[in-house]
């Protein structure tokens, strides 16, 4: 029990602590499996998350055309099933008069681009497929950001107790003042939008070939939304910490001289984990729509976003439907799999919510 | 403790967030780069020019100088000049802030009066098509973008069939009104109703300024409302269900009650006093979530303010607005703590 690693924070020791406290017990699997065979819903949003994941991972196998190849010659092309009506205005001179003739002609749906292009040719599916990947990307690894830093704030904070909480959660109190969405737009908005190029391992290996060689990932967005939402973690980490710091085996364990920090691993981490993880699978839908609002206002690093094309399709909104309506529907089944799956572990993992209350 | 010591200690801690906020606003503009004078000079500026520009916002005083002076100036309500209209800051903001808060209000009220009676019925009938659809209204409701949501509603109700305007605010909610009550002619209405000349009268409500203020705040109010109303059906649905499996309401069912009066009269009762605590909540957050609402709908509040500053750094109305969505944000909810304090007293125990 006694913990004397002299080894620094972050040691394989803590890893494997870290990992323990992640691994669901027997127990919690039986709950999770029973909610599942119970419930469609569960199993709609699992499909629902599978189905996006696949598209982000496999984006340029997926893909039928490049979606930053630019075609003006087949510009707002409709989605299969619909036509668009375009009026050409010409002034013709008909026996030495100027005479102005408008012409109604049909712009068809072809079977290379299913749901059509934008304002510059670009296959909406193919941008549709790999906006998945901004969208998830930012999603987990913003989430990660503000659930490691909140999740340690806030377990430093209950444990201790005191003056570090005090400070901590008045802190707390000034960031929650501001609504993520405008802290987000202010931040990077102001810092501007660094990106980062990432290779795109299908094309390296050459299995792809036309696909866009690097993928764009929106760097200050990352960060930002990060930054912007961890305090939700810091305050479930916080009561959750509370609530068992005065339990028996907490005491139990400092009176055999165990670390603070081998207690806070081993015991109050482990403890406090169920509701983190029902947290963190909603922020990870927050994050998406956070991301696809930054892009929607043209702060992003990135022109593969939902939230991107929303916004250059709104201009073409009388003449061309989709451009806005396609990427919103992605982002809108995104998010109903991730809801669904989020009330899913909710109601598998916490058992003070026992189906959805009593009722006649 | 009394509810006077505990709304004091309340209005204390607000005091003290908002200072936190005010100081973190300020320190916006150390810690991200660029120098504001580089967006104010010409780009062929003289170093002489520049220095000039900077002596004269004062800029280059040390940051402590500036901070104090700043607290200060917010205290009697000054919040500098615009770098870029060169007008005072604080008109410039609480010029938008009307717009804003008529806004956050009628999304609250839009989502009050959808949400609570769908949630209530929802429970009351649970497993009917009622219950279904209105479960699967508030998983989409929270799942939808509302600037996206925005745009599918001027789409088709706009763009289309024409019923709303696309985007603006036309006229505010208080001249609208006044307006309205000035002109209303009570005569005309019931001469042409008395003749059966509907449409005439149909024409004469449409082009009143109020019917002008309700046609441009419609669409935007549903945008900046769908998500709460989701969350607040939900809140009530689950409540609801979680009060009617309590022990008093078999007990009201046993003695002979009505059904009607132990659902509405006791279990509603009883599921309100949460969601009057997060409709509060999200009043609150409402008036800065309208950010992305008004961009959507060119509507001239707060956040389409911000941020056309942000894009132009005009660093004192970024600070101003941002301040002023912040205290909002602790205003409200200060005033929620301190209604929900008078309502139960079990909080002020606490």
């Amino acid at each position: 029990m006694v913990d004397l690693d002299p080894l620094p924070f972050v040691s394989y020791e803590t890893l494997t602590r870290v990992r323990e406290a992640l691994t669901p017990s027997p127990r919690t699997v039986r709950n999770l499996r029973k909610e599942l065979r119970q419930s469609g819903l569960a199993k709609l949003g699992i499909v629902l998350i599978v189905g996006v994941v696949l598209m982000a991972a496999l984006a340029p196998v997926l893909a039928p055309h490049n979606p930053t190849n630019q075609n003006l010659d087949e510009n707002q092309l409709p989605p299969l099933g619909f036509d668009r009506k375009t009026t050409n205005t010409t002034t013709e001179i008909v026996n030495g008069s100027i005479s102005i003739v408008n012409q109604t002609t049909w712009v068809n749906s072809t079977v290379e681009h299913p749901l059509g292009t934008d304002s510059l040719g670009r296959d909406m599916l193919s941008r549709t497929i790999y906006g998945a990947r901004t969208s998830l990307i930012v999603g987990v690894v913003g989430t990660s950001i503000a659930a490691l830093f909140g999740v340690t704030v806030g377990l430093l904070a209950g444990y201790y107790s005191g003056r570090i909480d005090d400070v901590l959660m008045r802190s707390a109190d000034v960031m929650l003042a501001f609504p993520s969405l405008v802290l987000a737009v202010a931040l990077v908005g102001l810092i501007g939008t660094a990106s980062l190029r990432v290779p795109d391992p299908f094309v390296l290996v050459g299995l792809t070939p036309n696909m866009p060689e690097t993928f764009t990932l929106p760097g200050t967005v990352i960060i930002v939304v990060g930054l912007v939402n961890w305090v939700w973690f810091a305050r479930v980490a916080r009561s959750e910490a509370l609530s068992v710091r005065s339990e028996e085996y907490i005491k139990a364990a400092r009176s055999v001289g165990a670390s603070d920090r081998h207690i806070v691993l081993r015991h109050v981490l482990p403890n406090s984990i169920t509701p983190i993880i029902v947290l963190a699978t909603i922020q990870v839908a927050a994050i998406i729509l956070l991301e696809s609002a930054l892009a929607f206002l043209g702060f992003s690093g990135t022109t593969l976003s939902w939230g991107f094309d929303i916004a250059q399709g709104r201009q073409y909104l009388s003449t061309s439907w989709w451009i806005a309506t396609v990427p919103g529907l992605a982002i809108v089944v995104t998010v109903v799999g991730i809801n669904l799956v989020g009330d899913w572990l909710r109601d598998a993992l916490d058992p003070g919510i026992e189906g959805e209350g009593g009722g006649p | 403790m009394s509810l006077g010591r505990f709304l004091l200690k309340r209005a204390v801690q607000g005091v003290f967030v908002v200072w936190g906020v005010v100081t973190v606003v300020f320190l916006l503009r150390f810690i991200t780069p660029g120098d504001p004078v580089t967006f104010i000079a010409p780009l062929d500026a003289s170093q002489e020019l520049r220095r000039q520009i900077a002596v004269e916002l004062g800029l280059n005083r040390p940051i402590y100088v500036q901070y104090f002076d700043y607290l200060w100036g917010l205290v009697w309500g000054d919040m500098g000049y615009s770098y870029i209209s060169n007008t005072e800051a604080s008109t410039r903001v609480f010029a938008r802030l009307p717009a804003t808060i008529e806004l956050a209000v009628a999304a609250t009220v839009v989502a009050v009066v959808l949400s609570i009676p769908l949630g209530v019925v929802s429970a009351t009938r649970r497993h009917q098509p009622v219950d279904y659809g209105a479960t699967l209204f508030s998983l989409v409701g929270i799942s939808t973008p509302n600037f996206w949501l925005g745009i599918m509603l001027v789409l088709v109700l706009a763009v289309q069939f024409g019923f709303f305007p696309t985007s603006q605010r036309g006229i505010g909610f208080l001249p609208a009104i006044g307006q309205t009550l000035a002109q209303f002619d009570v005569g005309f209405v019931v001469d042409r109703l008395l003749e059966l000349r509907l449409f005439d009268v149909w024409d004469y409500l449409t082009e009143l300024p109020v019917t002008t203020w309700l046609a441009h705040i419609t669409l935007p109010a549903i945008t900046l409302g769908t998500y709460f109303t989701a969350l607040i059906t939900r809140l009530t649905r689950s409540g609801m269900l979680e009060e009617l499996g309590e022990a008093y309401i078999r007990a009201s069912r046993a003695k002979g009650l009505p059904e009607s009066l132990v659902r509405y009269k006791h279990a509603l009762r009883n599921t309100l006093a949460p969601v009057v605590t997060v409709v509060g909540l999200q009043l609150g957050t409402l008036i800065g979530g309208a950010v992305i609402t008004e961009a959507v709908f060119a509507w001239p509040g707060l956040g389409t303010e911000l941020i056309r500053a942000i894009n132009l750094r005009d660093w004192p109305i970024i600070q101003g607005s941002l301040i002023v969505i912040g205290a909002g944000f602790v205003i409200v909810n200060t005033l929620v703590d301190a209604l929900q304090a008078y309502l139960d007293p079990r909080v002020v125990a606490d």
